[in-house]
């Protein structure tokens, strides 16, 4: 197997808007090796947003290669990068993205589903993984009876369903409180420790903090790409501190 | 993947009850009168066979044409005609009478009734079985003996003697210009529905058999001949060679020779059917076209609520054609749900009519799968449009829709 996971090589995007071209990103290169646990830092208009779009398949790059576990995706069709979508790559998102008429179990099946996965084993599957990010009990809840935290912890159940090589997780805590962020952050730390490759975008210090490889971007290129030491962040022992926050349900 | 999506699809239109109830409306009127007139035409269709059944299939009436301006003394037929015609067709006629009938008041002690006589031969119940429940039929001296007796339904018999037992009791009546006391004999049921009896036009008055010589003197002329053929004789090839033969009879040529037959009869009751169905069938296909057409307009309204939804699925690995088949199933099921309600209220209203009218309602089911199958169908074709503008959204668009 292939020690890297990414490789972007002389990748650019360009906007055309017509009137004017607007370059989003500048000749990134950059490689992820399998298991990492990497932040993609900036402020908003750096680049972090279009490089999340092309690292997670849903934009085509306009020059230059991507490599995701091996393959290059940057000439493919919309239905090819759907299949890609569906098996390398495992979606985190802000707003939890979640499909409010479904239960969690119908959500964290619907990957699969789009695997063609036969019913019993979605099913076995979708039941195993919720337990796993401690939904055991809540598996027939719909969305809007799940807390924010819980509701991101279904999203990573779905996005651990068909087993893709890569985690990618756009601003996961930004619609959560403290005491949330915490336990999904703690949670993207025990899936990376259980083997997986975890990129997370963000523009938050605390949330990069957790993760063991910082990538900062400003206006379309890589400014800075450093280890991180994850430590228990400032927040934590603030949290310590304060007793009266969710418990965690198991 | 056709399960999810059909369980997609009805959790959908769950979710939007009213607003789905109300988009089928189009299809559930559509289908639900195409269901009920299909019926409807079915039904009349099984009354009228049972109609003719009842009178005799292999009925015809057979007269020189009324048209014709120089009518002549010989176009009437007498009885030797009669005898001459039943001669020479023996074997395939079955019963041959005058065609005679008479209508005036019958009177019983104060009760006044009006009356239509009919005269009839005492083999008639060979072609015309009826069910006798009180007395007996005519026989052979009846008829030959010219008596002046009578055989009438009950509702007749109640009219006239009230819930007396009419049998043996006589009654005054003017036949002819004679008025005579006749003496009824027998007592049948006719069994008539209500639908029969308002097709036939509900006469008031009584009716009764009486002896066809009792209307028709041995050297009279009478108008037309009623002939019953017998079952297995090829009616168009027998029919054609007695209109001939009377043709010859009366020195007048085949076509002025006028002959009503219950199949002629029957094939324009088909005929008048067929009109209307394909009337109404019309009506139908415009109601249905309106339907679909509410169905794409709310399906276009699904597809951008649901646009982040779309974005969604596509993230999670939905190529362009899952996204297509998961709305067109939708609009498809909402459609066929149009059309199992249509249905539904098709063929309760014929339910509903039948009990009314008394008949026995005929739903074809092929009528019922071919009604679901075209609605789904209307579904699908008006739910391309929709369908593809979803499949097409940029993932990323999708996704940032609020």
């Amino acid at each position: 197997m292939n020690e890297e996971l990414i490789r972007m090589e002389d990748l650019a995007k360009v906007y055309d808007t017509g009137a004017l071209k607007v370059l989003g990103l500048k000749r990134v290169n950059l490689t992820i090796r399998r298991g990492e646990f990497v932040a993609v830092m900036g402020q908003s208009g750096s680049g972090k947003s279009t490089l999340m779009n092309i690292l997670g398949c849903l934009d085509r790059p306009s020059l230059g290669h991507y490599y995701l576990d091996g393959t290059d995706v940057a000439g493919m069709s919309s239905d090819e990068l759907s299949y890609i979508r569906n098996k390398k790559i495992g979606f985190v998102f802000q707003s939890f993205n979640l499909i409010s008429r479904m239960s969690a179990l119908g959500n964290v099946e619907l990957p699969m589903t789009y695997a063609h996965i036969s019913r019993r084993e979605r099913e076995k599957k979708a039941e195993e993984l919720l337990r796993r990010v401690g939904l055991g009990k809540r598996i027939h809840h719909q969305p809007n009876e799940l807390s924010g935290g819980q509701r991101q912890r279904v999203a990573i159940a779905r996005a651990l369903a068909n087993d893709p090589p890569l985690l990618l997780a756009d601003e996961p805590t930004g619609n959560l409180d403290t005491a949330a962020s915490v336990e999904i952050m703690e949670l993207f730390g025990q899936l990376h420790r259980d083997g997986a490759t975890v990129v997370l975008v963000t523009h938050e210090e605390e949330v990069a903090a957790f993760t063991e490889r910082i990538i900062r971007f400003r206006d379309g290129e890589i400014i800075s790409d450093e280890p991180n030491d994850p430590h228990e962040p400032e927040i934590c022992r603030r949290l310590e501190r304060n007793t009266d926050f969710e418990p965690k349900e198991g | 993947m056709l399960i999810e999506n059909m369980k997609m699809a009805f959790s959908a239109i769950r979710i939007n009850k009213m607003r789905s109830f109300l988009t089928m409306l189009g299809i559930i009127i559509g289908i639900g009168s195409v269901i009920s007139i299909v019926s409807i035409g079915d039904t009349m269709r099984a009354v009228f066979a049972d109609l003719y059944k009842d009178v005799g299939l292999t009925q015809a009436y057979i007269s020189v044409a009324y048209w014709l301006d120089d009518v002549r003394q010989s176009d009437y037929f007498n009885l030797d005609d009669m005898a001459r015609i039943n001669e020479n067709f023996g074997d395939e006629i079955s019963y041959i009478n005058t065609d005679g009938g008479a209508s005036s008041d019958a009177v019983y002690g104060r009760t006044k009734v009006k009356f239509n006589y009919s005269g009839i031969d005492y083999n008639y119940q060979d072609v015309q079985p009826v069910n006798m429940v009180y007395g007996r039929y005519f026989n052979e001296s009846d008829i030959k003996g010219r008596r002046r007796c009578v055989v009438m339904d009950t509702d007749s018999a109640r009219q006239l003697f009230g819930m007396e037992n009419a049998v043996g009791k006589s009654f005054r009546t003017t036949i002819y210009g004679s008025t005579e006391d006749y003496t009824v004999i027998g007592i049948y049921r006719k069994k008539v529905s209500p639908l029969q009896a308002m097709l036939m036009g509900g006469s008031t008055g009584g009716s009764a058999f009486v002896p066809y010589t009792i209307l028709v003197w041995p050297n009279d002329y009478f108008y037309s001949i009623r002939v019953f053929a017998r079952e297995d004789v090829d009616l168009d090839d027998f029919f054609g060679r007695l209109k001939a033969y009377v043709a010859r009879m009366k020195g007048r040529n085949p076509e002025d020779i006028y002959m009503e037959t219950a199949q002629s009869e029957m094939a324009m009751v088909d005929k008048t059917m067929g009109g209307l169905s394909a009337a109404v069938g019309g009506i139908a296909a415009i109601s249905l076209l309106v339907g679909g057409i509410g169905i794409m307009n709310i399906m276009l309204v699904s597809v951008t609520e649901r646009t982040r939804e779309i974005g969604i699925r596509k993230s999670l690995g939905a190529r362009t054609r899952d996204i297509k088949i998961q709305f067109l199933t939708e609009s498809a099921i909402l459609s066929a749900c149009g059309g199992v309600i249509g249905v539904l209220l098709g063929v309760s209203l014929v339910t509903a009519g039948s009990l009314i009218f008394n008949v026995r309602a005929v739903v074809r089911p092929s009528v019922v799968v071919l009604a679901v199958g075209f609605s789904a169908m209307v579904g699908v074709f008006f739910g391309l449009y929709p369908a593809s503008k979803a499949a097409q959204k940029d993932p990323i668009e999708a996704l940032r829709y609020e």
